[in-house]
């Protein structure tokens, strides 16, 4: 009896050992990075080794484990590593490649994308994904009203509807458009989510619990046992304020060309550090791995980098997003008021004077230390689509990108072809009605933003404008702009690969077209054909036709000057050299936010 | 006395119903919500912000917003943080913030009065000495530099100085990583105790320069009193007469402090503590301040606001424990 019983018990201890192994051997459909293979992007890294602990850090600690309903980065860095979709961003490039479905196919009428997915391939816990994980991520989450879902608004096509997922097998879906939308494959890299896990929280599967409750699941209080993934990484453990741990997935489809499983890193070690000196100090103190850092900490860190055995990277990628300034063109129109003013911020003479006064080489140098790029346009300069990338298209010769020099003279003199003088002496150019003109520019409480402002009104004042700069609450500018308040305001958005993501912001009927709302009642034809632009860049797949309708489309923004791009700074990291393929951080792999680390890809030299 | 003590005990309900209505006004004045950096996402259109809106009541007027709210903190429903969907108290204390406010609210008020009592006195029994003006100096000093700036400049020092990271120690948090997920041992203790000193000095000697004028002048008002030169007549020592008559004396205004200190020190710290990465309630606190979550706030306001009252009458009790000669109707 006692030896039935210890034979009993190791079996058991064996298929508990085999469970948490994964898999027997590589699935036959694995994801294989091409890491180290001559003609991909991932030609110049490494093959490395299993082991070791990855030590980052964050500044701001995860709210939740639910992909799903968070909205900001600090979440999505750790959900992201738990959880992946049918496509991805290429993390070099920033193309649409494929994840968790090893091929797509688009009809020939551009209305039903089918998905084929990874056969053989399971959750964290064991459990083997199918289309059932699809459709409910989809039609039971991303679609479901009940939940406060940050992906769904994505997914909207442009009639106003969603594409509809049907399940052909167990390992084929299609969607089903209603018009050609080629946004909608960014849009379909939505992280999958484990159906037997998460479908008893969903009210309209199971009418037991509230609706709303998928909002409330998988929280920071949910242990960590219950999550379970298909990213490379699971969270293991979380102390608040201080760390997450993650450790890898047993049944990550990620392999190496050499067939080792991915992740390289056993662990990553998340340490939530809150200020960035501290963040830089514990860098130089060896405990994290790598930094994000500022332009202010390279000649800190450049003359111990040799000592200490880590290397600081400075590229001139500039990192995603715009800055602008914004000239109220819709000035006046809430209160009935300033009629003349609003009539020569809507001249875009008055706009081009502007822009000549923006001394973007002295932003760059004097607020970002050298390490930053001049903006032009609208699209990010990372995404595929920025007139000047080769990945679809391109590139497109310097002469094609449009910009207006720093030239006071040229401004000066434009502003004398437009009645704006100094009418009465004061030292100040007046209104061509000899009215006094005064402007004021508002920004919020960000460094870099008060930087540039500073330098804009002494280059506004130089030429003999009236423009007054102050400093006001986060909330109080946001409101100015949405409020058609204010003359000019100094502000930024994020941006992404995809053009057509900007569309609320640069259709003449979007929520933060907010240089001109009046747009929607009354666009000229520049805002016409600049909604045209984005309906037919996102109406083909061609991705060459659609690079050319985006080059025109940010052309025709760069010269409408509604929202006036400024300097955005360029991506920098370091790192210690004993974390290798590191060197291939970029700014296109931080969908989630943090160090543009490609954390699944890099391994521990020490180990080698 | 008890009966003073119940009375003050029930006045702490309305007071805490005006703190509530007057922060409830003052959230609402802030100009945006929760929702205002949601609306600077190009990706989120003008329907999910309606949506999000009406989820989290924002679209009611004020008054049915305070109603909506009080009414459920009566029934013990403080609400759903916006940020973590977790109720308000489980967001305030996740985790071990609380054990760790309380910790080091304890310890730093028990440090304080280790070191600033024994220099208090030293300073009054050597008034106007050298050693008074240099104790009294640093004292000062750990008063007027800001925390935060000491915080970084101590860390500064350990890293950049005195190179710790050779020595396998870390700056900041709790623990170094390789504690992190490890039982607990003897190793583990101290490294906690590496890396909670910084805080002891920093929060600490902000604290002491308060209490070191405190006793120093509480004890020199004592010393020229007639019964101590009546002691000193009789011919005890001036050690005795100090110690044991007159510091006993001395020292019953700084008791009251006590409960008027606490407060403090559970919320006070939350610089220091975002900076060293001390996980706290004030931390998680100034968090929900910076997004607007409202439910948080108010129940952060409601929390602080009760320790604030306690603190008050623990003061109050204090006071009448240590001299007889008052006593309370």
């Amino acid at each position: 009896m006692k030896k039935a019983l210890i034979l009993a018990g190791l079996v058991f201890a064996f298929s508990l050992a085999a469970l948490a192994q994964g898999y027997d051997a590589m699935p036959a459909d694995a994801l294989v990075f091409p890491i180290g293979v001559a003609g991909t992007v991932y030609e110049d890294m490494d093959l490395g080794v299993r082991g070791g602990t990855l030590n980052v850090s964050n500044i701001e600690d995860p709210r939740g484990w639910n992909n799903h309903t968070a909205h900001e980065t600090s979440t999505t860095w750790f959900t992201y590593r738990m959880h992946r979709g049918l496509v991805n961003l290429d993390h070099i490039s920033g193309a649409v490649v494929v994840d968790f479905a090893k091929a797509y196919e688009i009809s020939d009428d551009g209305l039903v994308i089918t998905f084929h997915l990874r056969e053989g391939i399971k959750w964290s816990d064991g459990t083997p994904i199918t289309a059932d994980d699809v459709l409910f991520s989809y039609n039971d989450v991303v679609l479901n009203e009940d939940v406060d879902c940050n992906s769904r608004d994505g997914q909207i096509l442009p009639d106003g509807t969603f594409p509809l997922l049907e399940k052909v097998d167990d390992y084929t879906v299609t969607f089903t458009l209603s018009t050609i939308y080629r946004p909608i494959l960014n849009a379909l890299s939505f992280n999958l989510m484990p159906k037997h896990k998460l479908a008893e929280y969903v009210h309209k599967l199971n009418p037991d619990v509230p609706a709303g409750t998928f909002n409330e699941t998988w929280t920071l209080d949910t242990p960590l046992t219950e999550l379970v993934g298909n990213g490379p990484y699971i969270v293991t453990d979380y102390q608040v304020n201080v760390s997450v741990t993650m450790e890898r997935n047993p049944y990550y489809y990620g392999y190496d060309p050499a067939g080792t499983q991915l992740p390289y890193y056993d662990k990553v070690q998340t340490t939530i550090v809150a200020n960035q000196d501290v963040s830089m100090l514990k860098f130089r103190n060896g405990e994290i791995d790598v930094y994000g850092l500022r332009p202010e900490d390279i000649p800190i860190l450049l003359p111990e980098a040799d000592a200490k055995d880590y290397s600081v990277m400075i590229t001139d990628l500039a990192r995603y997003g715009t800055t602008w300034i914004m000239i109220n063109q819709d000035i006046g129109i809430p209160d009935g008021t300033d009629a003349e003013k609003r009539e020569l911020y809507r001249n875009v003479e008055f706009r081009e004077a502007l822009a000549h006064l923006l001394d973007k080489d002295t932003m760059v140098q004097n607020v970002l230390n050298g390490l930053g790029t001049a903006q032009w346009g609208p699209v990010s300069v990372p995404s595929p689509f920025y007139a000047g990338r080769d990945v679809y298209g391109g590139p497109i010769t310097e002469n094609n990108a449009v910009w207006f020099e720093y030239d006071p003279t040229l401004a000066a003199s434009k502003l004398d072809a437009l009645g704006v003088v100094d009418a009465d002496g004061d030292g100040w150019r007046d209104l061509p009605s000899g009215a006094p003109l005064t402007m004021e520019m508002n920004t919020n409480d960000n460094t870099i933003r008060i930087a540039y402002c500073l330098i804009m009104q002494d280059d506004f004042r130089a030429v003999g404008l009236n423009c007054n700069f102050q400093v006001v609450d986060f909330n109080t500018l946001v409101g100015q702009l949405f409020g058609s308040t204010g003359d000019i305001i100094m502000l930024g958005l994020t941006g992404g690969d995809e053009p057509n993501s900007g569309k609320n912001v640069y259709s003449s009927c979007g929520s933060l077209h907010a240089y001109r709302y009046s747009a929607c009642e009354e666009p000229d034809e520049v805002d016409l054909r600049i909604d045209e632009l984005l309906d037919l860049g996102a109406n083909t797949f061609d991705l060459d036709a659609a690079f050319g309708y985006y080059t025109e489309y940010q052309q025709l923004l760069a010269h409408q000057l509604g929202y006036v791009y400024l300097c955005q700074p360029t991506f920098q990291y370091s790192y210690y050299n004993k974390v290798g393929n590191a060197f291939m951080a970029s700014p296109t792999s931080t969908p989630a936010g943090n160090n543009g680390l490609l954390t699944e890809l890099c391994f521990d030299k020490t180990l080698l | 006395m008890l009966t003073y003590m119940i009375r003050r005990t029930l006045y702490m309900i309305p007071l805490l119903l005006i703190v509530s209505l007057i922060s409830f006004s003052l959230i609402k004045l802030m100009p945006g919500d929760y929702l205002t950096t949601a609306r600077m996402n190009p990706q989120i259109t003008e329907q999910t912000l309606q949506q999000q809106i009406e989820r989290f009541g924002l679209d009611r007027p004020f008054l049915v917003q305070y109603w909506f709210w009080l009414k459920n903190v009566l029934q013990g429903d403080f609400g759903t943080s916006f940020d973590t969907r977790m109720p308000v108290f489980k967001t305030l204390f996740f985790g071990s913030r609380l054990m760790w406010t309380v910790i080091i609210a304890m310890t730093t008020l028990v440090l304080t009065w280790i070191f600033a009592i024994p220099i208090g006195i030293y300073s009054a029994t050597h008034q106007y000495k050298p050693s008074d003006h240099v104790v009294t100096f640093f004292g000062f000093l750990g008063l007027s530099i800001p925390n935060f700036f000491f915080a970084l400049v101590l860390m500064w020092m350990l890293v950049v100085i005195f190179h710790v990271g050779d020595r396998g120690l870390g700056v900041a948090g709790l623990l170094d990583s390789r504690f992190f997920d490890s039982p607990f041992s003897w190793a583990k203790f101290v490294n906690y105790i590496w890396h909670l000193w910084p805080v002891w000095v920093v929060i600490g000697t902000a604290n002491m320069a308060g209490l070191i004028r405190l006793m120093r002048g509480s004890l020199l008002d004592t010393l020229s009193l007639p019964y101590v030169q009546t002691a000193r007549s009789k011919g005890l020592t001036e050690r005795v007469v100090t110690y044991k008559h007159a510091v006993r004396n001395a020292i019953n205004p700084l008791v009251t402090t006590l409960g008027l200190s606490l407060p403090g020190l559970v919320n006070g710290g939350v610089i220091t503590a975002i900076v060293l990465n001390i996980p706290t309630v004030g931390r998680a606190y100034f968090s929900a301040l910076q997004r607007q979550d409202e439910p948080v706030i108010m129940g952060g306001l409601l929390f602080f606001s009760l320790f604030l009252l306690i603190g008050n009458v623990i003061a109050d009790f204090l006071l009448a424990w240590v001299d007889p000669r008052i006593r309370y109707d």
